[in-house]
């Protein structure tokens, strides 16, 4: 299989604390890959220096063999590379469909055709699908700040996939999300997998979540990747288990 | 439907009120048309794409100087007009790229500083802008053998510019830029994540919303017919920035509403005479206090609590298993 995305000695310091420190790996086409790690593993620093949030200080990103390191986040975006924050990042004044249609948009035509062409930059219907696959049609007028928590993380997750991205990263999408609410949001990860051949990243402390979810997975421990392999084999792996329960 | 209704009373309202008026009232009518105009620039910078400006009336004024300029080299004045919103929209875009690095409060002292330099330009430079004697006797144009001369004439020309440059700014915000626009507003972060040039969005939304600010000024010269640096100074800058928070900040009839409140309050605080800024100032800081959102927002509030009464619960609450 593809690698289509890889990271090689990948470093970045904050002051006199190196938050990623030398790390590689590669993703491969059609994978879910799992990232867990101990808070401060460097898991969302990681993140944010492959899709070009921070500039990291050595090392490199590739997305299909092309060198990405330093790329603005819109660009990279725009190659087909998607992801969610940590934090919640909607838009709260703005409807859940102009949120969705949002999303898409700049991945139409031109910024000029754009504004000349349809208010809805032709994502109506796409929208109105997406809203559907995540079951808020019922929301789909509301604005995105009405929703629960849960809603607005499934929009978040929704936005992210508007594009019909071929590599998306998502930082703890399950993140205070409760269990019936977590259950939907993996099903709908997996059945979105599936439709359409996405390759996923997910960065995630909920264990059972990424075990269910993941066909491989990483983990980082402050700053390196200390173990990769299969859910089994990481959940039996003792310099794992040593980094979660050690010290 | 009440949205399409309550436009259409205002437009017969526009169009039949200077009738009654005195020239001193068409005059103020007219002021309220040219304003709104820089108010609706500004409510597209800073009510819907998020960035601070306090140099819009330093646009005026250039848009302002521009036009009377022109004019007294004979040249048309459609041309002037339309050269004054082009050269404000490219020192608008200029002005955007301190905004690519600096928000909020120290956005807005760069732009304060702006204006400062406009005003000093303006007054100092006399060879060209006449200091602080101005320039006088600015004509009105003719247009196609119709002459905006008279009060009412003049009314009605900049009401025309005004409902064009209205539909012109409707019809973008509702494209995807508005919605980028929004976006940018509510977080470039997640903006940038998606895709969005947030570099190319925040110089479009300094250059359009300095654009208009640039055709207001081209009307307001016409209008006043004398103008002088003092007119561009801070005040202007702030008076306009108020009238898109008090008539409603990101609302796209905030700066109509505004506008008629920053021009008419003098007006009817005459009464009051020395204590109108007192009176202003204290109305500004009620509003501020309790409805942030503007005269605009208020009424949106009060129309949501009308209509939540007589219906029943919105859909909203239709999902069992909320965190």
């Amino acid at each position: 299989m593809n690698a289509i995305l890889q990271v090689s000695n990948l470093r970045k310091s904050f002051g006199g604390i190196t938050a990623v420190n030398d790390v590689s790996f590669e993703v491969r086409e059609g994978e879910i890959l799992g990232i867990i790690g101990p808070n401060g593993s460097g898991k969302s620093t990681l993140f944010n220096c492959v899709l070009g949030q921070l500039r990291p200080n050595g090392g490199q990103v590739r997305v299909d063999g092309r060198p990405t390191t330093g790329m603005r986040p819109c660009d990279l975006n725009r190659l087909g590379v998607s992801r969610t924050f940590q934090l919640l990042q909607v838009f709260s004044q703005l409807s859940v469909r102009d949120n969705l249609i949002l999303a898409g948009q700049e991945h139409q035509g031109s910024m000029y055709s754009r504004l000349f062409g349809r208010a809805d930059a032709g994502l109506g219907a796409v929208a109105d699908q997406m809203v559907e696959f995540f079951q808020l049609s019922h929301l789909a007028s509301e604005p995105a700040g009405a929703l629960s928590y849960g809603q607005q993380k499934l929009l978040d997750a929704a936005m992210a996939f508007m594009a019909g991205p071929r590599l998306v990263l998502l930082d703890e999408p399950a993140g205070g999300v409760n269990l019936t609410m977590l259950a939907h949001l993996r099903e709908r990860l997996q059945a979105y997998h599936a439709e359409r051949n996405a390759t996923l990243v997910v960065i995630e402390h909920q264990m059972e979540f990424v075990m269910a979810l993941c066909t491989r997975v990483l983990v980082l421990a402050e700053g390196r990747v200390i173990a990769q392999g299969s859910p089994n084999d990481i959940r039996r792996n003792p310099i794992v288990i040593e980094a979660y329960l050690g010290h | 439907m009440n949205r399409l209704g309550a436009l259409a009373a205002a437009a017969i309202f526009a169009v039949t009120l200077p009738f009654c008026l005195k020239p001193y009232g068409i005059y103020l009518i007219s002021m309220w048309a040219v304003l709104t105009i820089a108010a609706i620039g500004l409510n597209l910078t800073l009510g819907y794409a998020g960035q601070v400006s306090m140099a819009q009336g330093a646009f005026v004024g250039i848009g302002a100087y521009t036009v009377a300029l022109l004019m007294q080299t004979g040249c048309p004045f459609a041309l002037a007009f339309l050269a004054a919103g082009l050269l404000c929209f490219v020192l608008g875009w200029i002005l955007g790229y301190p905004a690519l690095r600096v928000q909020h409060h120290y956005l807005a002292f760069v732009t304060l500083a702006f204006t400062t330099l406009v005003f000093l330009v303006l007054r100092n430079e006399e060879w060209l802008t006449g200091g602080t004697y101005g320039i006088n006797g600015i004509l009105r144009p003719v247009l196609f053998g119709w002459s905006t001369r008279k009060p009412l004439n003049f009314y009605f020309f900049s009401l025309g510019v005004l409902i064009i440059l209205s539909l012109a700014t409707w019809w973008l915000l509702r494209s995807p830029w508005g919605r980028a626009f929004v976006g940018l507003r509510e977080n470039p972060l997640r903006a940038a994540s998606l895709g969005i040039d947030t570099r190319r969005y925040t110089l479009m939304a300094f250059a359009i919303g300095s654009g208009l600010g640039g055709l207001s000024g081209a009307l307001y010269a016409p209008l006043v017919q004398y103008i002088e640096p003092g007119s561009f100074g801070l005040s202007l800058s702030f008076n306009l920035l108020l009238m898109v928070i008090v008539g409603g900040s990101g609302y796209f009839f905030g700066p109509y509403v505004g506008a008629l409140v920053a021009v008419l309050l003098p007006e009817w605080t005459q009464i009051a005479e020395d204590y109108y800024l007192i009176v202003y100032a204290a109305l500004v800081m009620v509003m501020m206090a309790f409805c942030p959102s503007g005269i605009l927002g208020l009424i949106d509030r009060i129309l949501k609590l009308a209509w939540r009464g007589n219906r029943p619960a919105p859909a909203l609450r239709t999902e069992g298993a909320s965190s």
